[in-house]
């Protein structure tokens, strides 16, 4: 665990204005703190708010009760400090791959110099091919693009990776890879990670804490442990100790009217 | 382009020539309705090299770079306020699709009027018909800016001014460029129109001499020959621009 990155999320209350007068409630008072260092897993059905909660954390929506802080300071903002992966690249597509990694610190103002050292490092971190770096988006493969996502959200060294089901675009084997990958990136970069995800195998293999939210308006009704070991790999799943948290999983999401639907795509 | 490419223009052309010169030589009519495509040749290089278009050409292309650059530049500016503004939009639209509704010729003589048969008139007469395609373009092609980028900005803490120069116009480019294409080739008529409404030199002007005093249609089509050239290779010479630029993606 690290001294940096606490992140606390506190009896944070979100509505979206409805069309016609109204709103609709989207979060109800999640509460969530991860230590500095840590790894958290978001779960929840479709629309149960977990994208909504980690645009909150990242300072791009503002809640209507509540706060989020990181370090006992409060964001009010988006924040360097915090780096943002979206369930698509998301990338420039008139931009290199290279200059979408280095994006953030140009935005920042730092000198050309600087970029392409920062650059070289964060190719290296992410494990992207040097090769391809010169390549327009259309020119790269969806596992490649996600990298160089990862890339550009590393690139300002943030204390926290707020990531979105960051591979869900991705076929089962490379979804797998990629988690693994993320494990190393973070024992070499020691963020806080929370990772929203659909998967349960996926939130097992890679979170410290698996937190179960409910359907909209989404709250916390779980908040699982998994007693799993680290450096993990894949063989690490086969164990009993993921059957019995993924039991645990799947009957805190069988509160929801539709969880069946996530429960029968997580095991699948 | 690839050497089948080049072919099938000069195919093309060949062509568009044998055609005119068949309807010269069935139709019978004489050289002053419709000359030859010969005469027209032989005229037009004449012309070019006895010094009777260039002062004319350079007359008018001065017009069209300057009408165009100032048409589109105020073009760019307006479809972003456009874009990005209801209230803005509100308050102009109904008085530019008037004024685009009003056709150009009829505004020319009055523009003529106020400002006299200088360049000034031209050059605004270029401008109004090169505006409401590039500010069209310009604000559709804002508009269209993938709103999840401007949040990847918005969480990057992109200033309104990185927003504008990294994100919204390489994102409106492509349609930028779709205007500005549209809108140089009217330059071109702009110009000439204006030049028909009151002028002392231009290719409009040696339009209506070839036509009138001089009675030289083989002139008067040397001069269509030449400011048909003109809006080619303007809208060529965008269109390269727009490739150097917009690139692949």
């Amino acid at each position: 665990m690290s001294d940096r990155g606490a992140l606390a999320i506190s009896g944070v209350h979100l509505a979206f204005p409805v069309r016609g007068g109204g709103a609709l409630p989207v979060l109800d008072g999640v509460d969530l703190a991860v230590p500095g260092g840590g790894i958290v897993a978001l779960i929840g059905p479709n629309g149960c708010g977990k994208s909504t909660l980690l645009r909150v954390a990242a300072g791009l929506l503002r809640p209507g009760r509540g706060m989020v802080s990181l370090d006992g300071v409060g964001i009010a903002g988006p924040d360097p400090r915090i780096g943002l992966v979206f369930q698509e690249p998301r990338l420039l597509p008139w931009r290199s791959a290279a200059d979408n990694i280095t994006y953030p610190l140009e935005l920042a103002g730092w000198p050309l110099e600087r970029r392409r050292a920062r650059l070289a490092e964060l190719t290296d971190l992410v494990a992207l091919d040097p090769g391809v770096v010169d390549n327009r988006p259309s020119e790269l493969s969806g596992g490649t693009r996600q990298r160089v996502a990862l890339a550009r959200a590393l690139a300002l060294e943030p204390e926290v990776l707020l990531l979105d089901e960051p591979f869900s675009a991705l076929d089962a084997l490379s979804r797998e890879r990629f988690d693994l990958e993320l494990l190393r990136l973070w024992e070499r970069a020691s963020t806080t990670i929370v990772l929203v995800t659909h998967s349960i195998g996926e939130a097992i293999l890679v979170a410290d804490r698996i937190v179960v939210m409910s359907p909209r308006p989404g709250r916390v009704v779980a908040d699982i442990p998994v007693d799993l070991a680290r450096p993990r790999s894949l063989a690490d799943l086969d164990a009993a100790v993921v059957t019995r948290t993924a039991q645990e999983v799947r009957h805190h999401l069988g509160e929801g009217d539709d969880a069946g639907a996530v429960v029968r795509e997580a095991s699948a | 382009m690839s050497r089948g490419a080049v072919l099938s223009v000069i195919g093309a052309f060949i062509g568009f020539v044998v055609v005119w010169q068949l309807v010269v030589a069935v139709s019978g009519f004489p050289p002053f309705i419709l000359p030859a495509p010969g005469a027209v040749a032989t005229r037009f290089v004449t012309a070019l090299t006895d010094g009777t278009i260039w002062p004319h050409l350079a007359t008018t292309l001065l017009a069209v770079g300057l009408g165009f650059g100032v048409g589109a530049g105020l073009a760019v500016v307006v479809g972003y306020a456009l874009a990005r503004s209801a209230l803005v939009e509100r308050l102009l639209s109904p008085y530019l699709v008037a004024a685009q509704a009003t056709p150009i010729l009829a505004l020319a003589p009055l523009i003529a009027l106020w400002f006299g048969p200088g360049l000034a008139g031209k050059v605004l007469i270029c401008a109004l018909i090169v505006f409401f395609p590039v500010a069209v373009a310009t604000m559709v092609g804002i508009r269209a800016v993938d709103a999840r980028l401007l949040e990847l900005g918005r969480s990057l803490r992109a200033t309104r001014r990185q927003v504008l120069t990294t994100l919204e116009i390489p994102a409106a480019l492509p349609s930028i460029f779709g205007g500005l294409r549209v809108g140089v080739t009217l330059a071109v008529v702009g110009a000439i129109v204006g030049e028909w409404a009151g002028a002392e030199r231009g290719l409009g002007v040696l339009i209506n001499l070839a036509r009138g005093s001089l009675f030289d249609i083989p002139l008067m089509f040397a001069t269509l020959l030449t400011i048909a050239l003109v809006g080619i290779v303007l809208y060529l010479t965008v269109v390269v621009i727009e490739r150097r630029l917009v690139g692949a993606r």
